[in-house]
């Protein structure tokens, strides 16, 4: 049917060229899409990814710190940061060459700041920035000033007030040393912690440092979407990353016993450190160091000029006294001085020494105390009247490494690994301490004065109440710890809990017999006539201790030294624990520049938290929120209100810092 | 005029292939403007290339059914036609220093220089129609090529360097398929040599100039002229095997990709539809186009032969220009991908053609 035409043969040979180059280019193209579409499909996804969305992160609520009893130290608020996009701003700049300045002279109208500082803020946040994500120029925002700004929001359209959680202590001061407080992360941390990120808010001291892996949680992520215009979409829900939130912490602490110990301090105006803990386990009741710091204060991005003023404070605010404070243990270590006497057989519960005011040791006259003399006293009534006589003789008769062997048996001369930052390990001496410290020789006579607590043994009041409490429990030396429990949420609602147990440090091999001598002679100081701690007594308690009294200055002779200034008054110790024959619980005092005895100014905080212990169980147990009487306590303020602060807690003169 | 007999001799296979790539192209346009629809009022771009794609097909039956001799008999009127509009366009717009390739009719616009592609298209079949001589004389070659220089001119004064870049394959055809002597060839060649650095130097225009540099380093300015080719390799790389999803693509749907419902829709389709996307329709075209050459063989007269052969180099010269620009293996140039872009003038200019062919093949057999 069809013609033959002759250029059939000429246009069909030129027909299948075109087919096969066409089908050629073809092949090549689909090679070409393979090779974007197959191959680098992943690195193309990425940056249209970048195009489109930003990362935003979603902070993890960090966990909460609670005492013993769930009472919250340490929570979260809700706060308002001041935050700039600048995928927005870039444009506006663009358009208008004065935008930024016009932003800064109306942030620093509102924030009161000046445009230096903000410039200094703003540096610092970019170069924190990945990529264009936005920046926090200031946070902690009144809501005057997120008032001000929202007003102004049609003019500065790359402004935005973000919500954010503030950590928030709500007692303030309460237990400041053990909560520690938190800052943003320094390139250091960054160095050594690689899941850290620039700006992350990290613990930096006490418990929120110590447990910030378990505190601070995940934090999450959600991807808001852009246009080409640089204007926010919405959110991409499938990429979005929930943060987990951090683990609650309840401590050993118990918020009653660490109340009325700073309301004693603070009352008292004294300087100084405070221990309860339990001897059972080495739980730690609660720890004071006077004076506190508040730890709202670190929680806010701080300026420079508020860091200096903490730190070049006198009283050295931010030393935990009660483990890093080194001092002379005084009389306290006559305890020791006892235990070693007798476990040694160098005494035995009659042996007896005359005291008469004063003797010679290795050809230098000491003194006792008590010029008048105690006369002859054993082992118990030494420890009762703190004849420094005997314990004189005690040293001579033991040596110097015999008595640092026993005090480092009892956790004197080594750290105690409490669940702390910081802590100070003290000084016991000894000969080789002399030749490898010192290098020089130990004098004998330098024995003398170790025997009575003096010299250069210094301890922290948390070994004094590890000591203390080995006493009381027949020999045990735990490792005290302020953790008591981690709780965690697991991702599908279930609650993991951590209870963290009692470690024994060492087991010392003291006879029963020779831990009964020296527990009678504590039990006297306090419940005898003529015993230096009488002031702790309370009837039906049987609370046994031992006070100690550290003289700053070298003194030729006794007197009082209440009148002196400040800095060179005596400070006073008293370490104890209760009940005698079911030890529960250790308290351990120390004032700094007392003015007076260890009995007088230490005794009293001891007394109380016994009372509150064993006597006010109403109080130290939470709060019956049900009844009505509880209630009405509350309402006259003889109760403090649970999850508020109390009303304007009396501020030492001498720590007049907080806000 | 239209013949019953001729029906059972109509292609479907060819037809339902442009259907289909036509029925994607909507689909593409609907995902390209969805969220953002840069013409909007009164129709909305979809809306209006589903118009387009109407009109087109009603075109395409119209000019399948009128013989396509009687085309050729009135192929100098419509060249002439075509002329005049180019002539006033320019002559118009230089006037009114509005330079504009488009000429507004009521609320639409369309662009003379599409259609002058088919009325050059069937001058320049006509011509051959006519000249059945194996190799084109000096006298012939020039008379063809002055069939395709004429428009070609007007539309590179107004300036419109993509259009009357679109009209290369016809050149080639001429000489190709019209006949050539390979002495010519290398004459061809030595004076292209001589002409394009001469061409790039004085007559470019500063931004053609830059388009040319940057399809040569296309990293040189990633946020101006190269970002267009950047942004589509995104979308198509980020596409994968499988693409993102219809309506899902983020370059497509937030306006990182420009152009994105016309010169750069074949990106699209590559972050949506993904590799698999990206192979189906270039199968489609690519059958599309054997079947195309086939009529072409089996055309009943020699000028059936270069009609279809005219009309299908256009199709073979847009998809593979617009298609290899997508992920930069040539320079951006303003050629929409036939049956898929959105623009009135060329959907109805493409349709046109494919009635034409399917025109050209249905006559195939003697005594119709």
């Amino acid at each position: 049917m069809r013609v033959y035409r002759d250029d059939q043969k000429f246009i069909n040979l030129r027909i299948n060229i075109v087919l096969w180059v066409t089908v050629g280019v073809f092949v090549f193209l689909a090679g070409s899409f393979w090779f974007v579409q197959g191959l680098q499909a992943e690195k193309y996804r990425t940056l249209s990814d970048a195009n489109a969305m930003r990362e935003l992160v979603i902070p993890a609520k960090r966990g909460l710190i609670m005492d013993r009893n769930g009472k919250i130290l340490a929570d979260n608020q809700p706060a308002y940061a001041l935050v700039v996009d600048r995928v927005i701003l870039k444009p506006l700049v663009k358009g208008d060459k004065t935008h930024k300045d016009k932003l800064f002279t109306f942030v620093c109208s509102v924030l009161g700041t000046t445009p230096a500082q903000l410039q200094d803020r703003w540096d610092k946040a970019v170069a924190n920035a990945i990529g264009m994500q936005p920046i926090t120029i200031a946070e902690d925002l009144t809501l005057q000033q997120v008032a001000s700004i929202q007003s102004q929001a049609m003019g500065f359209p790359e402004l935005n007030v973000n919500p954010v959680q503030r950590r928030n202590y709500p007692y303030d001061t309460l237990a400041a040393h053990t909560l520690g407080f938190i800052g943003e992360a320094t390139e250091k941390d960054l160095a050594n912690r690689k899941d850290l990120k620039l700006g992350d808010l990290i613990g930096k001291r006490g418990v929120e440092l110590m447990y910030d892996d378990r505190l601070r949680g995940k934090d999450g992520a959600q991807y808001w979407e852009y246009d080409s215009h640089g204007r926010r979409l919405g959110e991409y829900r499938p990429l979005r990353k929930e943060p987990q939130a951090g683990d609650n912490i309840y401590l050993t602490l118990d918020f009653e016993l660490q109340r009325r110990a700073e309301q004693y301090f603070i009352e008292n105006e004294f300087v100084g450190a405070a221990v309860a803990l339990d001897p059972r386990n080495g739980e730690i009741l609660a720890l004071i160091s006077s004076p506190e710091f508040n730890p709202n204060v670190y929680s806010k991005r701080f300026t420079t000029d508020t860091y200096k003023t903490i730190a070049s404070n006198p009283y050295k605010v931010e030393l935990n006294r009660s483990i890093q404070g080194l001092y002379s243990p005084g009389s306290v270590f006559k305890t020791v001085m006892a235990t070693a006497g007798l476990a040694t057989g160098k005494l035995d519960p009659s042996t007896t020494f005359d005291c008469g005011g004063s003797g010679v040791f290795f050809g230098r006259r000491f003194r006792c105390w008590e010029k008048s003399g105690h006369g002859v006293v054993n082992v118990e009534r030494a420890l009762k009247v703190s004849c420094d006589i005997f314990f004189y003789n005690t040293g001579a008769r033991l040596g110097v490494d015999t008595i640092s062997e026993y005090a480092h048996d009892l956790g004197f001369g080594q750290i105690t690994q409490v669940d702390l930052d910081g802590e100070k390990g003290g000084i016991v001496p000894s000969t080789k301490w002399a030749e490898d410290k010192q290098h020089r020789k130990w004098y004998p006579s330098e024995t003398i004065s170790v025997a009575i607590g003096q010299g250069p043994l210094i301890v922290t009041p948390l070994q004094v109440a590890v000591m203390m409490g080995a006493i009381a429990n027949g020999g045990t030396v735990y490792r005290p710890h302020v953790l008591r429990q981690i709780e965690h949420t697991n991702p599908d609602g279930s609650v993991a809990r951590y209870r963290a147990p009692a470690q024994v440090l060492r087991q010392t091999k003291f006879s029963p017999n020779v831990l009964e001598h020296v527990r009678n002679g504590l039990w006297k100081v306090v419940n005898e006539e003529g015993g230096t701690g009488g002031n702790a007594r309370i009837s039906g308690l049987d609370i046994s201790g031992k006070t100690g009294t550290v003289q700053v200055i070298a003194q030729s002779g006794w007197f009082s030294t209440a009148g002196l200034p400040f800095m060179e008054r005596d400070h006073a110790w008293f370490a104890s624990y209760a009940k005698k024959d079911d030890p529960q619980m250790v308290v351990v005092v120390f004032v700094e520049h007392a003015g007076a005895h260890g009995g007088t100014d230490s005794a009293p905080l001891a007394k109380m938290l016994y009372q509150a212990r064993f006597q006010d169980q109403g109080t130290n147990a939470r709060l019956n929120l049900s009844d009505p009487e509880v209630l009405e306590q509350i309402k006259e303020g003889k109760l403090p209100q649970p999850g508020v602060a109390p009303k304007e807690p009396a501020q030492p003169a001498n720590s007049a810092l907080g806000h | 005029m239209i013949d019953r007999r001729l029906l059972p001799s109509l292609d479907l296979n060819f037809l339902g292939t442009a259907l289909v790539i036509g029925a994607i192209g909507c689909m593409l346009v609907y995902s390209a403007t969805f969220y953002s629809d840069p013409t909007g009022y009164p129709l909305n771009t979809f809306h209006k290339q589903v118009l387009w794609m109407g009109i087109g097909i009603v075109l395409m039956l119209i000019f399948t059914f009128i013989d396509y001799h009687v085309l050729f008999d009135i192929a100098p009127i419509t060249y002439g036609i075509g002329i005049t509009l180019l002539l006033y366009l320019l002559i118009w717009g230089r006037a009114t220093a509005h330079v504009h390739s488009w000429i507004r009719i009521g609320g639409f616009q369309f662009q003379p220089s599409e259609f002058m592609k088919v009325f050059t298209a069937l001058m320049l079949a006509k011509f051959f129609d006519s000249n059945d001589r194996a190799y084109l004389n000096f006298r012939t070659f020039v008379i063809a090529m002055g069939i395709i220089g004429l428009p070609v001119c007007l539309i590179f004064l107004e300036p419109d360097l993509g259009t009357s870049a679109s009209f290369a394959p016809l050149v080639g055809v001429a000489m190709f398929f019209g006949g050539i002597r390979w002495r010519v060839w290398v004459a061809m060649i030595l004076i292209a040599l001589i002409v394009l650095p001469g061409l790039y130097f004085f007559v470019l225009k500063g931004y053609q100039k830059e388009r040319v540099m940057i399809f040569l380093n296309p990293e040189r300015d990633p946020l101006g002229s190269g970002y267009q080719v950047t942004q589509a390799k995104i979308a198509i790389g980020s596409g994968g095997i499988h693409g993102k999803g219809f309506t899902q693509g983020t370059q497509a749907k937030y306006g990182y990709l420009p152009a994105r419902h016309t010169d750069f829709i074949f990106a699209v389709l590559g972050e949506e539809w993904g590799f698999i996307g990206v192979t189906i329709l270039l199968g489609l075209y690519l059958f599309f186009i054997v079947q195309a050459l086939t009529m072409a063989k089996h055309a009943r007269d020699r000028g059936g032969t270069f009609l279809v052969i005219c009309l299908i180099s256009f199709f073979i010269f847009h998809i593979l220009i617009n298609i290899s620009m997508q992920i930069g293996v040539l320079p951006t140039t303003g050629i929409p991908l036939p049956l898929v872009s959105y623009g009135g003038s060329s959907t109805m200019m493409f349709f046109i053609a494919v009635g034409l062919m399917l025109n050209v093949d249905m006559r195939r057999f003697v005594n119709t």
